[in-house]
């Protein structure tokens, strides 16, 4: 079956002075129907800019050049195309809800604005779907909230609007940039539940931006590793984390503490060194500086290594290289 | 809402109370408020003559509660100069004044707010700096200097509107297009600064990502927040511009409250700068509440407080 969205040799960059910041560099991914699709890494890895590049929502600054980008029948390198799905078949939602909704307006306006322009209902027709919208996010009396400006709600509340309006055009691709980042703990998990029961109850797809990977266990279909703008590995969930097969994806899930099995006051995993500089070029493995298992061969060009569905950039993780990936 | 309008007229009357004592003291603390009415050169008996005419024996409470009795009357006393009432006199000009503040401001705005949003969408391009300069130009140029140069063309050269006098309402475009321009700078400034913040504001992505139109996200969602300094500009410009504004007014022999001050003050002509300075603070404090009101629409947040 067709993909609902393909992606092929995304790239962004920006121009500094003197060079050119690659915060993008050529990423592929495809996400089907209905599955949720998590992007994670570390920030900095280009995941939101990766995001914002399929809504045309990237910086001024940003240049983005693509080898393919396709939603459907749409072709997303169409600007005057991407303005039609932008907020209708295809809808985002934000890291920040305390400042994603406009101070200025209540929360009626805002939810149904879009809903009008998209599929010119009236404006009653738009307030009710706006109250079915708000009732499916379990928001309790809904009619009442689309009188109440954003500061009068608290940050889960408002992530849930932000979601019911995001709804609001039935669309079939949601995008969720770190959605639950700016959350504590239980609303969180409030949240997470909530995408993940809509998605159940209306088949919308999913893209899902986070930096943590525990999360990730819990929704995801299939997961994209990033690394340094690129995708290091990528596969199903239980691929990713049963038998991770790049050394970045096996210290980030080394890094999550796990109750009963991870020892009682040691000290929390961490990779050591640092990121990248995007700036320039990169040559070779952008992870050897920090790979416990780099060898001289990590400089030049990575093969992308492939097992089904399960793809993953490196040298090693090949069935005969299985004893050269322990760790050192 | 009602609450918090209750709380900014309470401070609003506050203010003008405050502000009327000041005004009653202006005269008084010259210390010899006699010799400050009677002039240079005058007898004891002259003196003693105003003193018992303005009570000035009385105690100063006294005297301030008769005085304020007065003026919410609607009597000021009788000007010195022009020896009639200065209610009268003030009756007479506020009004080309205030027609010439409201019409200077309406034009300030309608040059401003476009440049404004335009050099903010287009920052940092051609666009921006020509946006800037046009408005810059207002403020460099004196505005005697464009006053002349608006009635040699417009009235002299092709005799389109009339060069003086405060006849009909053409007899105010080319005084409300000199002021108008003339503060029309900060304007721009401040709408400018407002819509680049506002447009890197998180609503403004979250405006775009729901497939709006870029005219609804600029003039909705960003200029609505972009608009709540100006609201407090346009009251402190309000408040300067009924103040009068004595050269322009003098130019086009346009007869305001700002060329009566400016007489005032020469001819010691106390009981009218009284009535100026009190009037012009009144205006100032109805002005503000008037803002806050405004305010309270643009940014909903401000209700609470």
């Amino acid at each position: 079956m067709e993909p609902l969205l393909q992606v092929r040799d995304l790239k962004v960059d920006f121009k500094l002075r003197t060079n050119t910041l690659h915060a993008v560099r050529g990423m592929s991914f495809e996400v089907r129907e209905g599955e949720t699709l998590c992007i994670v890494g570390e920030s900095g890895c280009g995941k939101s800019m990766t995001s914002l590049a399929l809504m045309d929502l990237l910086p001024r600054a940003a240049t983005r050049s693509v080898g393919a980008m396709r939603f459907g029948e749409v072709d997303l390198t169409d600007r005057r195309a991407v303005r039609r799905v932008r907020g209708n078949e295809m809808a985002m939602i934000f890291q920040e809800p305390m400042t994603a909704l406009n101070p200025a307006f209540p929360i009626g306006d805002q939810m149904t604005e879009a809903y009008i322009h998209h599929t010119g209902a009236t404006g009653s027709a738009a307030r009710a779907r706006a109250v079915e919208m708000l009732t499916e996010v379990g928001i309790a009396s809904p009619e009442k909230r689309l009188g109440q400006y954003p500061h009068q709600l608290s940050g889960g509340l408002r992530q849930r609007v932000m979601i019911a309006m995001a709804l609001m055009t039935s669309p079939k691709l949601l995008i969720a940039d770190e959605p639950t980042t700016a959350l504590d703990v239980t609303i969180q998990a409030q949240i997470l539940r909530l995408l993940r029961d809509l998605q159940h109850r209306l088949g919308i797809a999913i893209v899902f931006i986070t930096h943590d990977l525990g999360l990730v266990s819990r929704i995801a279909d299939r997961i994209v590793v990033m690394y340094a703008g690129a995708r290091v590995e990528e596969g199903s969930a239980a691929e990713i984390f049963g038998s991770p097969r790049h050394p970045y994806t096996q210290a980030l899930i080394d890094c999550i503490p796990q109750p009963g099995k991870s020892e009682r006051g040691a000290p929390l995993g961490t990779i050591p060194g640092v990121v990248p500089s995007l700036v320039g070029d990169v040559r070779g493995c952008a992870f050897r500086s920090r790979c416990p298992v780099a060898q001289p061969v990590c400089a030049d060009a990575v093969p992308l290594r492939a097992e089904g569905g399960h793809l993953w950039a490196c040298i090693h993780g090949a069935k005969k290289d299985e004893t050269e990936r322990a760790p050192a | 809402m009602p609450i918090y309008l209750a709380k900014r007229f309470g401070l609003a009357v506050l203010v003008a109370f405050c502000v009327s004592i000041l005004a009653f003291a202006l005269l008084r603390l010259q210390g010899n408020a006699a010799g400050a009415l009677a002039g240079e050169g005058a007898s004891a008996e002259d003196l003693a003559i105003i003193v018992e005419t303005y009570g000035l024996d009385r105690p100063l409470i006294v005297q301030y509660a008769s005085w304020l009795g007065d003026v919410l009357r609607g009597d000021f006393g009788t000007s010195y100069f022009f020896k009639s009432p200065v209610s009268d006199l003030i009756f007479d000009k506020i009004g080309n004044t205030v027609i010439l503040a409201i019409m200077s401001l309406t034009i300030a705005l309608a040059i401003s707010i476009p440049l404004g949003v335009l050099a903010a969408v287009f920052s940092g391009s051609w666009i921006d700096r020509l946006c800037s300069l046009v408005s810059l130009l207002g403020q460099a140029l004196p505005s005697f200097f464009l006053a002349l140069c608006l009635v040699m063309l417009f009235a002299i050269k092709w005799r389109m509107l009339p060069a003086s006098g405060a006849d009909s309402w053409r007899h105010f475009i080319l005084p409300a297009a000199t002021l108008g321009y003339y503060i029309t700078p900060p304007f721009m400034r401040l709408v400018r600064a407002g819509m680049i913040d506002a447009l890197s504001n998180d609503y403004v992505r979250t405006a775009r990502a729901k497939g709006l139109p870029a005219h609804r996200v600029i003039l909705k969602h960003a200029l609505r927040n972009a608009l709540v300094p100006v609201v407090g500009l346009v009251t402190v410009q309000l408040g300067l511009l009924i103040g009068g504004s004595v050269v322009i007014e003098s130019i086009f022999a346009l007869d305001g409250l700002g060329y009566l001050a400016y007489q005032a003050i020469g001819y010691r002509d106390f009981p009218v700068l009284q009535a100026v300075v009190l009037l012009l603070s009144v205006v100032y404090v109805v002005l503000t509440l008037l803002s806050d009101i405004v305010n309270a629409w643009l940014d909903p947040r401000l209700r609470v407080s």
